[in-house]
């Protein structure tokens, strides 16, 4: 099955040509009918939902898939994440896998023909400490036997990359070293959630916003209605009726218990809010991402000269995205120890996300106890990064009906197994 | 910042305890399969809604003690308190 | 040409107080109460900056806070929002997004272009060839907007208030005003928060009755005991009316931060004055009713000389009337609640100079008033967890269902004359107390402590006051024309029609696309207008179409101001004078700052290994535990024994979580029947002690052990070396007996030391030496270290730091927790098979510890380098010889001074954990070199007969 349709293609002489005769886009994705059956539902329209999507499509000819949302297309973490991509995490596995993704990340503007804008502009994990410094050249040292980019830095390196950092020895939080990963950087979320939905659609996949899921239809299984270990999924019932499909797959990230439960599936996985704000824009002057680990803090200038600052999950599990004061307020102290003289910058916004965090700091993905629901869940802070790798390899899993190697290590049962990944030993912040 | 009622201490900001997330009963450690030891360590409810959860007031008295509270509107009941004429409070 | 009109009645400029300053460089005076734009217009300039995308010239439009492009550099701060700032003598005070000049701007010839530039005009090109981006890239980041960052701003001095008021009141206007009034009447404690520099709201520009009810009002509060912070702002509403106020007029601090926990909040904003959107209404000489009537009346300025007016309510009748009454001659009313309009607003680049109107007449003009309507800012209401609800009949947003403690008075709750206003804000202010009152009650029983409460809970007051009524306003958002809808990213309504034809038609997709709403007024002008255009686009009404959340802060907030005085202390021992004093290298462990040597770590070892060494330890985590039941919780909490433990002995042990991962280890001494002293890691010790609380108080309650943290009050001193023994002598009292048969090796005595009473000694030997480890009570830890030094001389005595200490602990292979074990490390991989008991009922882990025992888990291996020259990194990954699979790694590596070569420890898989397997390492400069395993854990003295000595 080929191309449904070719959507109008971006390009400089199409802006030139549109704006020469003032005719507008047309549109970016369809709004299809609501169709009663499907071979696939994906449930979540975000990076992950939408990958999947258009892989199925795309790698495996399989068309007939609805991704819904019950609100917009990126409404979730795909849009109020921090955009920071990277590969160089502490085990093999992680390395592996993240570093498909930024692969697909570095040809993902000329293979969905849309800017995503990735700005390779390197990014750096500070050390303060003496243990920091040593995780930090763990993880230099698993990079490198990967092929991934990536050394251990000293101050004075670390200055001349980025300037308005304070490495003298005499700080609270002294500046011992960093890990450095030059092709990490940053990319315009909002334009990837694009990019795949109107690649998706022009497949023929079908984009269902404002498509509420409440409940997953079961049969078979141990528990009540059908659901649970043993049984097998039929279908989803949202707001807008019956959807029937013998696969579906909940790419939902903090929402991942609450559709799981539908299916009568526990997931080892809490709900917590991680926050993120940014200032009112300034000339540009910070080149890189810094990461501090031992400071909770993150942070990058975007093209437009905003700041955005990022820090660790909040403790408390929640589902209510309203942000803390206290949040802001630890930044700002954090923020000013790295860069002292940015304490007249104003911050402008502040706002959350929903992560799903797991015990081990790496997803969940592929089959569940119920046959026929898939998970590609428990994304905690770095499911922006895995976003193109999750969809690619979950519809290889979907179309082959097996797990595949790149994604083996995260399967559910592994916590039934006692085979966690290894994660876990790296810095307290996934950026 | 969430008031959060210790029973000694009274409504103390959320920063003077810790939180302890969902309580979970252990089970035997001489009888338990892996499968029932593993459920209790890792696999939680997780529900967006009224659940039960563990604080600790770590920076006052040191007690432990539960509470109820919504996972959505941030609500608690048992204890309530001030805001709201029910008792509930956002 | 702005210039300066004759005296006003109500002005707020001080005519005798002239202030020098300089705009671009050029030299400008102005008055004491000007703002930085009323300053510069009196001087006849009204350019104030150029758009972010098209550079166009832009001037004042609002004159207050939220003016969208009269954003300045003042010195070293940028974005200084000079509508609003107040003039200070010698300011330098430039324009920001100009290049080269404010003037002559190059980059407008981006306007040339516009129609190119459609919003998300960045998305769709620059593609390929995809090597060029970052060219690209960089030329759209010239295009930031907004000031310069100057990185050698020193952080000025903030420091920040926490206020536990009965009732907070946002907004100065008349019903905020009287509501504070009538709360601090009945009794409650009253913040008055207002955001512009003087309270009064729009009566600030009214009638002189508006005046005279004014100073009624403020009187009244100031003797009524409101606490008035002025040029203040509440920020952000978090849970339980938690409030950020950003505090800008406090005399030291330059912006300072309160936290108020509010028991109510009065939430009396007032309304924003909505822009309105046609060709050219971003013109300078395009302005706002407010903005006019604020420039006439409070800064005498003469907005214009020939003014046409657009006008749908009173704003904009009372704008003529100012206008008239200072001599701006009107050259056209157009009454907009008869139908007509603007449709465009024409002139040259720098200014009006002719308005088309929908009847289709041009008329001359350099000023065009308009007056379309409202914004209620519902930014804190929306914090509260309200979604407000729009009325088509007033064209404005209306509080839903705010919270019982959050309440609503003023513009932002309906409309009314000034005796209306008031009258409300005054009921709102009586029910606000009332409420607060029931939460202070309710605060003071929600102990179970609590003795003192007065009477039973007061009944909750109903919501009885009578509503402001809503006045009707048409429905006026866009003319026939387009024009700009956020004047601050440079977005058109086109842009918003284009981009919901492509599909980005809901209003987060729409906001995300265009980047409308997203500037540094964060929507207060643009979000109406956006959500208005978007629902033409889409033919449906505003209610339908719905509204973004507007999020904290609501004006932003210096970084200096949120992070206050960073107060991060850190923690040293009683010794540290000394170590500072004899030129100790200092360094950051955790929490802790500890010597890490004294110059020369290696002779440090020597000597220790060779006389007598002393070092402070006293970060290790003490926990004093007392009780009949300490041996049962010892139990549950070591892997090993602990029921048997003699009184004067001390133990080892290793602590799991219940997913058998070693959580921390230490040793544990019995000092009296129910009495025993634990010792964890440094960063271990706040953890551990949360871990025995949860343990006593949820799993086995009725266990009875009293636990205090003695971390610091306990310096402690381990003293070690052949020479250890005959040093202490010289030190104990008779209370202490050193004989070897007496005080063996792992027992514990306590005692007089150096003439202190009641410390505690035990022989242990983390550092493979006899040695005394010694806590003393910190007011006398530097006594006890400098009689140590003083005694010991004729022994050899030195100190060592924490270097030493590694280096010799490492040849005797004790693992480090967290550094030799990682997240994954459970129990087994320490090689602490020994102390792993099943026959004991419950520890914490014992179960997944069991089923580790029985797979494949790592192990933590002593490993000699075969080049004894060669010190590993630590880090270094052991791999399968010939190939890059990962089977193990260096977790600690040294140079030993006693072994005269590097030694290791490292974990690794099964296959290679045996006696005299050959490792390959892999070092950090990519070369590989072999390492043996050795056969013990300890390099030196495998058999511990140094330390029983």
């Amino acid at each position: 099955m080929g191309k449904h349709k070719s959507p109008a293609r971006y390009s400089a002489a199409g802006l030139a040509w549109r704006g020469l005769r003032n005719k507008s886009w047309p549109r970016v994705w369809r709004e299809p009918e609501l169709k009663s059956a499907y071979d696939v539902v994906v449930i979540g329209g975000g990076i992950h939902g939408l990958a999947t999507a258009y892989y199925l499509a795309s790698n495996h000819a399989i068309t007939n898939v609805a991704v819904v949302d019950k609100a917009y297309l990126g409404s979730g973490g795909s849009g109020r994440n921090t955009a920071i991509v990277r590969s160089n995490y502490l085990t093999p596995e992680g390395v592996a896998f993240y570093d498909r993704s930024l692969d697909l990340y570095n040809t993902m503007s000329t293979d969905l023909n849309i800017n995503v804008m990735f700005s390779e502009r390197g990014h750096m994990t500070l050390a303060h400490t003496d243990s920091a410094l040593r995780t930090m050249n763990w993880r230099a040292e698993v990079n490198k036997l990967q092929g991934i980019d990536s050394s251990v830095i000293a101050p004075d390196e670390i200055k001349k990359l980025s300037p308005s950092l304070d490495t003298s020895p005499n700080t609270r939080y002294p500046i011992l070293g960093a890990l450095y990963h030059p092709p990490g950087g940053t990319i315009r979320h909002d334009a990837v959630v694009w990019g795949y939905a109107r690649a998706a659609d022009a497949y023929g996949v079908d984009l269902h916003q404002k498509t509420e899921v409440l409940d997953i239809l079961c049969e078979g299984g141990a528990g009540p209605n059908g659901k649970g270990a043993g049984g097998k999924v039929t279908g989803v019932r949202t707001n807008r009726g019956d959807i029937h499909a013998p696969v579906v797959v909940n790419c939902t990230a903090g929402w991942a218990s609450t559709i799981a439960s539908m299916a009568g599936v526990r997931l080892p996985i809490t709900t917590h809010p991680l926050q993120a704000a940014v200032t009112e824009p300034v000339k540009t002057f910070l080149p890189t991402v810094i990461v501090s680990g031992s400071l909770h803090v993150y942070v990058s200038q975007t093209d437009r000269g905003e700041l955005v600052f990022g820090a660790s999950v909040d403790p408390v599990a929640n589902y209510d995205m309203k942000g803390t004061l206290e949040f802001t307020e630890e930044l700002a102290g954090h923020v000013l120890e790295l860069m002292p003289g940015l304490s007249k910058m104003r911050l402008m916004r502040q706002w959350a996300g929903l992560c799903d965090m797991t015990p081990d700091y790496s997803p969940v993905m592929g089959p569940t106890p119920v046959d026929g629901f898939l998970v590609d869940v428990g994304w905690g802070t770095y499911g922006f990064k895995a976003g193109p790798v999750s969809g690619e390899q979950m519809a290889a899993c979907i179309a082959h009906e097996s797990m595949p190697d790149l994604i083996a290590p995260f399967v559910l049962s592994r916590f039934t197994d006692g085979t966690l990944v290894g994660e876990k030993g790296a810095a307290a912040v996934g950026h | 910042m969430l008031l959060v009622p210790c029973p000694n201490c009274g409504p103390r900001n959320a920063s003077d305890m810790s939180y302890g997330g969902e309580p979970h009963s252990r089970p035997d450690p001489n009888t338990a399969s892996p499968e029932q030891w593993r459920t209790y360590l890792y696999l939680r409810d997780n529900e967006s809604g009224w659940i039960t959860e563990k604080w600790y007031c770590s920076s006052g008295c040191r007690k432990h003690f539960k509470l109820e509270r919504h996972t959505l509107t941030g609500e608690l009941r048992n204890p309530p308190l001030p805001g709201n004429k029910t008792g509930g409070h956002k | 040409m702005t210039t300066r009109l004759p005296a006003q009645p109500n002005e707020v400029i001080d005519r005798s107080k002239p202030l020098a300053f300089t705009w671009n460089g050029k030299k400008m005076r102005g008055f004491e109460g000007d703002t930085i734009t009323s300053a510069i217009l009196a001087n006849g300039e009204h350019i104030i900056s150029r758009s972010m995308k098209y550079h166009r010239p832009r001037g004042v439009l609002t004159a207050d806070f939220w003016d969208p492009n009269t954003s300045v550099q003042v010195g070293d701060e940028p974005n200084v929002r000079a509508s609003h700032r107040a003039l200070v003598a010698g300011m330098a005070v430039s324009a920001q997004n100009v290049w080269p000049s404010l003037k002559y701007d190059a980059k407008a010839a981006n306007g040339l272009v516009g129609r190119f530039l459609t919003a998300g005009f960045y998305y769709k090109t620059f593609m390929k060839p995809a090597k060029m981006w970052p060219a690209y890239e960089r030329v759209l980041a010239r295009f930031a907007p907004g000031g310069k960052v100057d990185l050698d701003t020193p952080h000025g001095y903030h420091d920040k208030r926490y206020a536990h008021p009965d009732v907070v009141v946002a907004g100065g206007g008349p019903s905020g005003l009287a509501a504070a009034v009538e709360a601090a009447r009945a009794g409650a404690s009253v913040m008055l928060v207002e955001h512009e520099h003087d309270l009064g709201g729009h009566l600030r520009w009214g009638s002189n009755d508006d005046a005279d009810a004014l100073a009624g009002l403020v009187a009244e509060a100031e003797s009524a005991g409101v606490e008035i912070l002025t040029n203040s702002t509440v920020t952000g509403r978090y849970e339980d009316n938690w409030l950020a106020i950003a505090q800008r007029n406090h005399p030291i601090a330059v912006e300072r931060l309160i936290k108020a926990r509010a028991k109510v909040l009065v939430v009396a904003p007032g309304l924003i004055e909505r822009p309105y959107v046609f060709a050219g209404n971003d013109l300078p000489g395009v302005m706002t009713s407010g903005a006019v009537r604020r420039l006439i009346a409070m800064y005498a300025i003469r907005p214009g000389n020939r003014a046409v007016v657009l006008t749908a309510n009173e704003s904009g009748d009372a704008a003529i009337d100012e206008l008239e009454r200072a001599g701006i001659e009107i050259v056209k009313v157009i009454d907009a609640r008869t139908g007509a309009t603007v449709t465009k607003a024409s002139g040259s680049k720098s200014r009006v100079k002719a308005v088309t109107c929908s009847d289709g007449s041009i008329v001359d003009a350099d000023l065009l008033v308009t007056a379309t309507g409202w914004t209620a800012p519902t930014s804190l209401l929306n914090m509260s967890g309200d979604r407000p609800v729009y009325d088509p009949a007033s064209a404005r947003f209306f509080a839903d269902s705010p919270p019982d403690n959050v309440l609503t008075t003023g513009g932002i709750a309906g409309d009314g004359n000034r005796d209306e206003l008031i009258s409300h804000g005054r009921s709102t202010g009586r029910l606000a107390a009332a409420r607060a009152g029931v939460a202070r009650h309710r605060i003071q029983a929600a102990t179970t402590r609590a003795t003192a409460v007065d009477g039973p809970e007061p009944a909750y007051p109903d919501d009885t006051r009578s509503p402001l009524g809503r006045d009707p306003h048409p429905e006026l958002f866009r003319s026939t024309s387009h024009g700009m809808v956020d004047f601050s990213e440079d977005i058109s309504s086109k842009d918003l029609f284009g981009a919901a034809a492509e599909g980005f038609d809901s209003v987060e997709l729409l906001k995300r696309f265009t980047t409308a709403t997203m500037g540094p007024s964060q929507g207060k002008l643009e979000t109406v207008n956006t959500v208005a255009v978007l629902a033409e686009a889409r033919g449906e009404t505003l209610a339908e179409v719905g509204t973004t959340v507007w999020r904290p802060p609501y004006a932003p907030i210096a970084l200096g101001a949120l992070a206050g005085r960073v107060f991060e202390p850190v923690r040293v021992s009683s010794i540290q004078p000394w170590h500072e004093a004899n030129g100790s290298t200092p360094i950051l462990a955790g929490q802790w700052v500890r010597p890490e040597h004294y110059g020369a770590p290696q002779q440090e070892v020597r000597n220790t290994r060779a006389n007598v060494g002393i070092t402070d330890v006293t970060p290790l985590g003490k926990l004093d535990l007392q009780g009949p039941d300490v041996a049962k919780l010892l139990s549950q909490l070591y892997t090993n024994k602990w029921m048997q433990l003699a009184i004067g002995s001390v133990r080892y042990g290793i602590m799991c979580a219940e997913d058998g991962v070693v959580l921390d280890d230490g040793v544990t001494g019995r000092l009296g029947d129910e009495h025993y002293l634990m010792t964890t890691t440094s960063s271990g010790a706040g953890g551990v002690w949360n871990w025995i609380e949860n343990w006593l108080q949820t799993e086995h309650p009725e266990w009875q052990v009293h636990v205090t943290p003695v971390t610091t009050g306990l310096t402690s001193i381990n003293v070690a070396g052949p020479n250890s023994r005959e040093l202490m002598s010289r030190l104990v009292g008779d209370d202490i007996d050193l004989d070897p048969d007496a005080f063996k090796y792992m027992q514990v005595r306590t005692g007089t030391i150096a003439g202190v009473a009641d410390c505690v000694v035990w022989r242990i030997g983390f550092t493979g030496e006899l040695s005394f480890e010694i806590h003393v009570p910190s007011g006398h830890g530097l006594h006890v270290w400098e009689t140590l030094l003083g005694q010991g001389e004729s022994l050899g005595v030195a100190p060592f730091g924490l270097e030493a200490q590694r280096i010799m602990r490492l040849e005797k292979g004790h693992f480090i927790v967290g550094q030799d074990t990682d997240g994954l490390s459970k129990a087994p991989t320490t090689g602490m098979i020994g102390l792993l008991k099943f026959d004991k009922d419950d520890w914490a882990g014992k179960p997944e510890v069991a089923w580790a025992l029985e797979g494949d888990y790592p192990r933590i291996v002593a490993i000699q380098p075969t080049d004894p020259s060669i010190v590993p990194d630590e880090a270094c990954q052991i791999l399968r010889e010939g190939t890059k699979d990962i089977v193990g790694r260096i977790t600690s590596s040294r140079f030993s001074p006693t072994l005269d070569r590097a030694v290791c420890l490292g974990q690794v898989t099964p296959e290679f954990a045996g006696p005299d397997t050959t490792l390959t390492v892999q070092l950090v400069n990519g070369e590989q070199i072999t390492a043996r395993v050795m056969q013990h854990h300890a390099h030196f003295d495998p058999e511990g007969e140094r330390l029983r000595g």
